[in-house]
């Protein structure tokens, strides 16, 4: 029985489509942006707010759900196009069923392609999509130990936003124990607090993203 | 539970590598799992059995190793082993670490079995 020695990455399917999607993105000059969270943190609604106020229909989105077209039908006005990606029970999207979304976009004129990942804070961290940055959110009704339980997605994300800060001081969460834990995880990704609803927050949200485009 | 997803990806590469080498089945496969990947040996187990079950490396054995995380500070170049959770830089304090180990999921070696074999 032979013994074959290799060194191979398990993921390098994926990782190579990721690398394609980026010199794809690259090419066109769109930037991607992976948001990854728990179901309910308001990933669909933070994007309703921030697209209309980056440039009207400058944004697409590819949205990976288990099911339902819900949360496309609810971007669809404000975005230039939007793909729901079905994942069946797949809890993470991958690289290849973005390029298949992005397939079905028009790249030309887009500044930004908003990825907004399957609701799920482990699986999806390990598989690059081809994305220039990251989002780690969270949001105030999920509590506030998060940071320090999904460290590995906390650590990884270039930019960390908690959603919802309009329900500080009504519900139970400790800003400042969140605050301690991406102190130990990650102090190079901006923290930033807003309310997609409300409105509070979005201005720092809006820069960051400007400043990753480069305008 | 990306463990799934994690046995297809390695069931397709088994099927290549066992096609390349004129091997008709796996029976023994070697992994290294990077401690951050958040991938439970139990899971990947019992996903990689369903998975191959009727293909060339149905019912072979999977040996996972962990693999410890370790990192490079950003901020100062450290190298350090973070601890679970904790990325701070025992050196200089910041939290701004580039992960060097412990992300990866390796395919390290198979045992075949080839037509001689039999």
């Amino acid at each position: 029985m032979p013994k074959i020695s290799v060194v191979s990455n398990v993921l390098q399917a994926n990782d190579a489509a990721a690398a394609e999607n980026r010199a794809l993105m690259q090419a066109a000059g769109v930037v991607a942006v992976n948001i990854i969270s728990a179901p309910g943190s308001g990933k669909t609604t933070l994007l309703q707010q921030t697209i209309p106020a980056l440039a009207e229909g400058s944004s697409a989105v590819l949205v990976g759900d288990l099911q339902t077209s819900r949360d496309a039908e609810r971007l669809a006005d404000v975005a230039a196009a939007t793909v729901q990606i079905n994942t069946g029970s797949g809890c993470h999207l991958s690289a290849e069923q973005v390029a298949a979304g992005l397939g079905e976009l028009d790249l030309t004129g887009l500044d930004f392609v908003f990825i907004e990942n399957v609701g799920n804070m482990v699986c999806p961290v390990s598989f690059d999509l081809g994305e220039h940055a990251r989002v780690a959110l969270l949001s105030v009704p999920e509590g506030d130990d998060k940071v320090a339980k999904y460290h590995t997605l906390f650590q990884a994300a270039d930019v960390i936003v908690l959603n919802k800060v309009d329900l500080l001081g009504i519900l139970d969460f400790d800003l400042d124990r969140v605050r301690d834990d991406i102190a130990q995880v990650n102090t190079r990704a901006p923290f930033v607090q807003l309310s997609a609803k409300s409105g509070e927050g979005m201005d720092e949200w809006l820069g960051w993203l400007r400043a990753l485009r480069g305008h | 539970m990306h463990e799934m997803s994690v046995a297809l990806h390695l069931l397709a590469q088994l099927e290549a590598l066992a096609e390349e080498h004129g091997a008709n089945a796996v029976t023994e496969i070697e992994l290294s799992v990077g401690a951050l990947q958040g991938v439970v040996p139990e899971a990947l187990d019992l996903a990689f059995s369903a998975a191959a079950e009727g293909t060339i490396a149905g019912g072979a054995t999977l040996v996972i190793t962990e693999v410890s995380a370790e990192a490079l500070c950003r901020a100062c170049g450290q190298a350090f082993s973070p601890d679970v959770g904790c990325y701070v830089c025992p050196s200089c304090g910041a939290a701004d670490a580039r992960i060097t180990q412990g992300n990866e999921i390796l395919l390290t070696s198979l045992e075949c079995k080839c037509s001689e074999d039999n």
